[in-house]
């Protein structure tokens, strides 16, 4: 298991290199410079390239990067003048950490809530209802449910907060229900369709046999057996809420991460796109790997090697 | 039906647990309304607090509104004495001797002397700064040297004795004033910078502040602070203000519902044509003037053989119908523009809008335009032509106007086929540069209200001159108005009208709007003063009644 472990953080990190590479090289194909200022003369901006060391040629600025990467140090934000990557990534991530929580947890007990109801009422009005909500919950996309919450909730009724973060807990209401959404949709689906099947098995037969109540059968002996599954779908859920917040962040005004990534690309801040990758694939990675730890763990049919 | 139950008891509990926080007032940010502090709204999150380092506008806000300089642009937009005590030049204008006022102080209440003023000069232009500003010094003895690296920082000629600081220039700049007022010449103190090193400015705790108001509980990356009063600011007396909430809110609907239900005091309702459309009728509309320019430049050094042909120019600008266009594409919000200066950038020596005094007479006039591109194309031997319009794909507005053009002038000029090329903002200033265009569309905002900040684009040896045109009368107007005329503001008119009549004789631009915008203003806040150039919003007198 440790050998397993120690295995996969080895490949993270090459997959980390790999990440660095590419998205280093890429960057080099988008036109201009961090520079977008139709006022600097040439001689200015040859000046200002001197001084961040962009007119070096391209493999001495990219070994420059990972010899800094590998020390920890990510560059100087271009836009944000002076600027440590790591500050600025250090002080946003913990707020999308907090609505990507937030949405997760809201998500799957919603989720978990209501694929017990939909399969327990199998085929009828209820299971039908929850079936469309949660179709229309997959589909629907978050910023498109932001937009509709902000609407409904924050000027028809106006009774949410719908921009800022941090000032007080209910500004992360709307947000975290625009995100919530998708995670409890999926949630459902899969706990429905996994309950079904636990109340076709024989252990449930048994204990219908046994005289036990319906609720009983549920909550004691079902409920148990398709939450594991569900487990295993919490790493991917988590990544994609993290990703996924990126347009969010933009509708409520939240500094995130996501918000600080759409905001350096047009700007062309290089340091900030190259670190806010980096942290994005290595949580991706970090959460994958999780998830299969713990699927060996729950599940012991399955072997890590 | 239990399920059912379920339900409802949860969204029972939502609405209580909800109403009552929001009921105990646990929910904050509505402070505007039933107080006197002000609440001020920013459509981007602010990126620095760096002097000499910002370039955006709305960081630019909140430094230039806790900062001051020597001088201050007043509601008239006439620079007025701040920090100065006095502000005399010499007779050539080339010596500009500044006195200080006493008792000057930072917000952490040591001494604010010359040699901060010095210090700040030298920093931005110091190449080792790296500030995208540093040509605004050019003028100033030595700057253009130290900022290319080939001069030492302690040569550039700002100089302090004692309470006195000395300004030498390298030419008269009528503009130097106005540098004075700047946010990015607000003084630094250096032993402050050094020993906050790379931190310095990335926070609000990390700044030291010498105007109207002190930031706090900015971090670097939050979407909400405050701007306190400054009590070791030197005309604290006339602050009325203690306490201005700044909120980050990016969706413009969403700051506008915000205005509505009180929450902010001021909104900008121009972003696009349809939020001013839903909202211009509103009692609370103010005008927002800024200082800028869509105008077109056409490559004229051959490379499209047409466009090189004045003929053809002529005809392009005679068949643009300036009105129509502004209406469709930005929905009356910008006004059609009348020449190469835009309105509200400068007043003449007699007081009047410098763009209308300059005004060469551009017009519509489809008739003469579809003649002049006959002769035009006889003079070529050809009986069609082919042009293409390079713009920003990432601007809507950008993507009408040439959706605009190229349909009106089809229409107009018989055998001219207009292609669109749109391409990202950076690439399109790379293009324009590069001169890998046709015509181009390019917005240009002034950087002090004097007539060069528009006039030097096209001089002698710019490096701005995107088409690349030589215009004899238009580069002598611009030299006598920065030469002999530098300190004869009459004169000076007069230059700038030469040299539009110049650029309008030879069509070698082709001015499409000047942009302007409106806002959303709470009536019982008063004192704002808007400037279209340098600091945009003027909080300084601000107060809610």
């Amino acid at each position: 298991m440790w050998k397993y472990i120690l295995k996969r953080l080895l490949l993270l990190i090459f997959t980390l290199f790999l990440v660095i590479t590419v998205t280093f090289f890429l960057m080099q194909i988008m036109p201009g410079t961090p520079f977008n200022n139709p006022k600097l003369t040439p001689e200015a901006l040859a000046q200002l390239k001197t001084t961040y060391g962009l007119d070096l040629p391209l493999w001495q600025q990219y070994l420059n990067y990972l010899i800094g990467a590998a020390h920890g140090d990510f560059g100087t934000s271009f836009q944000y003048q002076n600027q440590p990557v790591s500050m600025l990534i250090g002080q946003r991530l913990p707020v999308s950490a907090q609505l990507g929580a937030q949405a997760l947890v809201v998500g799957v007990i919603a989720g978990l809530f209501m694929g017990a109801a939909s399969a327990r009422n199998k085929n009828n009005k209820i299971d039908g209802t929850l079936g469309v909500i949660s179709t229309l919950g997959i589909s629907i996309p978050s910023f498109i449910l932001g937009i509709v919450l902000v609407y409904v909730f924050g000027f028809k009724w106006p009774l949410f907060p719908v921009s800022g973060w941090g000032d007080s807990f209910s500004q992360t209401i709307l947000p975290t229900i625009a995100l919530a959404v998708s995670p409890a949709a999926v949630t459902t689906r899969f706990v429905r369709s996994e309950m079904i099947e636990s109340l076709g098995s024989d252990y449930v037969q048994l204990a219908k046999a046994k005289g036990l109540s319906a609720k009983e059968i549920v909550n004691q002996h079902a409920y148990r057996n398709s939450m594991i599954p569900v487990l295993t779908l919490i790493g991917p859920m988590a990544a994609g809420l993290l990703t996924g917040s990126t347009l969010i962040e933009q509708i409520f005004s939240i500094p995130g991460i996501g918000q600080q990534f759409v905001l350096s690309i047009p700007s062309k801040d290089f340091p900030v796109i190259m670190g806010t990758t980096i942290v994005y694939s290595a949580m991706l990675m970090v959460m994958i790997l999780i998830t299969d730890i713990l699927t060996a763990i729950i599940d012991p049919r399955v072997r890590l090697q | 039906m239990e399920t059912w139950k379920k339900v409802a008891i949860g969204a029972a509990a939502v609405v209580v647990v909800g109403g009552g926080t929001r009921a105990a007032g646990l929910w904050g940010g509505s402070s505007a309304g039933n107080s006197k502090n002000l609440s001020f709204q920013l459509p981007t999150p602010i990126q620095t607090l760096d002097i000499s380092k910002n370039t955006d506008t709305y960081s630019g806000t909140i430094i230039g509104n806790s900062g001051a300089n020597l001088m201050r642009v007043d509601s008239k937009g006439k620079a007025q004495l701040e920090l100065a005590k006095s502000v005399k030049h010499s007779k050539d204008g080339l010596t500009y001797t500044v006195v200080l006022k006493d008792g000057l102080k930072w917000s952490d209440g040591s001494k604010l002397t010359a040699k901060d003023f010095v210090y700040t000069w030298q920093r931005i232009v110091n190449p080792k700064t790296a500030s995208q500003y540093a040509y605004l010094a050019s003028g100033v003895k030595n700057a253009d040297k130290i900022a290319a690296g080939k001069a030492a920082v302690d040569t550039l000629g700002v100089t302090a004795k004692g309470d006195t600081i000395t300004f030498e220039l390298e030419r008269p700049m009528p503009q130097f004033e106005y540098l004075l007022t700047f946010a990015n010449f607000m003084p630094q103190k250096e032993s402050y910078v050094n020993k906050e090193g790379k931190k310095y400015a990335t926070t609000s705790k990390t700044s030291l502040y010498s105007g109207p108001y002190k930031v706090e509980g900015w971090n670097g990356t939050n979407n909400s602070f405050k701007l306190i009063k400054n009590d070791n600011y030197w005309d604290a007396k006339n602050v009325k203000t203690k306490q201005i909430d700044i909120q980050v809110v990016q969706k413009p609907e969403t700051a506008v519902q915000l205005y509505k239900q009180g929450k902010i005091d001021r909104v900008s309702i121009a972003n696009t044509p349809e939020l001013y459309k839903a909202n211009k009728n509103n009692k609370d509309v103010v005008k927002a003037p800024e200082a800028t320019t869509s105008f077109i430049e056409y490559n004229q050094t051959g490379k499209n053989k047409f466009l090189a042909n004045a003929k053809i120019r002529e005809a392009l600008n005679l068949a643009t119908n300036r009105k129509e266009l502004t209406d469709q594409v930005t929905a009356g919000i910008s006004t059609p523009a009348t020449g190469l200066a835009p309105e509200d950038l400068a007043k003449t020596a007699s007081g009047k809008d410098l763009a209308k005094t300059v005004a060469p007479g551009y017009k519509f006039d489809a008739t003469a335009a579809k003649a002049a591109f006959q002769e035009g194309l006889k003079e070529l031997g050809e009986t069609q032509a082919t042009i293409t319009i390079t713009s920003d794909a990432d601007s809507p507005a950008a993507k009408s106007t040439v959706d605009y053009l190229q349909g009106s002038w089809e229409k107009a000029l018989p055998g001219l086929k207009v292609n669109q090329k749109l391409v990202p903002f950076s690439q399109r200033l790379k293009d324009s540069q590069t001169q890998n265009f046709d015509v181009v569309v390019t917005l240009w905002g002034g950087d002090y209200p004097e007539g060069s900040t528009f006039y030097d684009l096209f001089k002698d040896g710019a490096s701005y001159n995107n088409g690349q045109f030589k215009n004899a009368a238009y580069n002598a107007a611009v030299k006598k108005a920065e030469t002999t005329d530098a300190l004869n503001d009459a004169a000076r008119d007069t230059d700038y009208k030469n040299a539009e009549a110049a650029l309008f004789k030879d069509n070698n631009i082709n001015p499409l709007y000047f942009r302007s915008g409106y806002s959303l203003q709470n009536p019982n806040v008063t004192g704002i003063i808007l400037n279209t150039t340098g600091l945009n919003q003027d909080w300084k007198s601000a107060v809610k009644k």
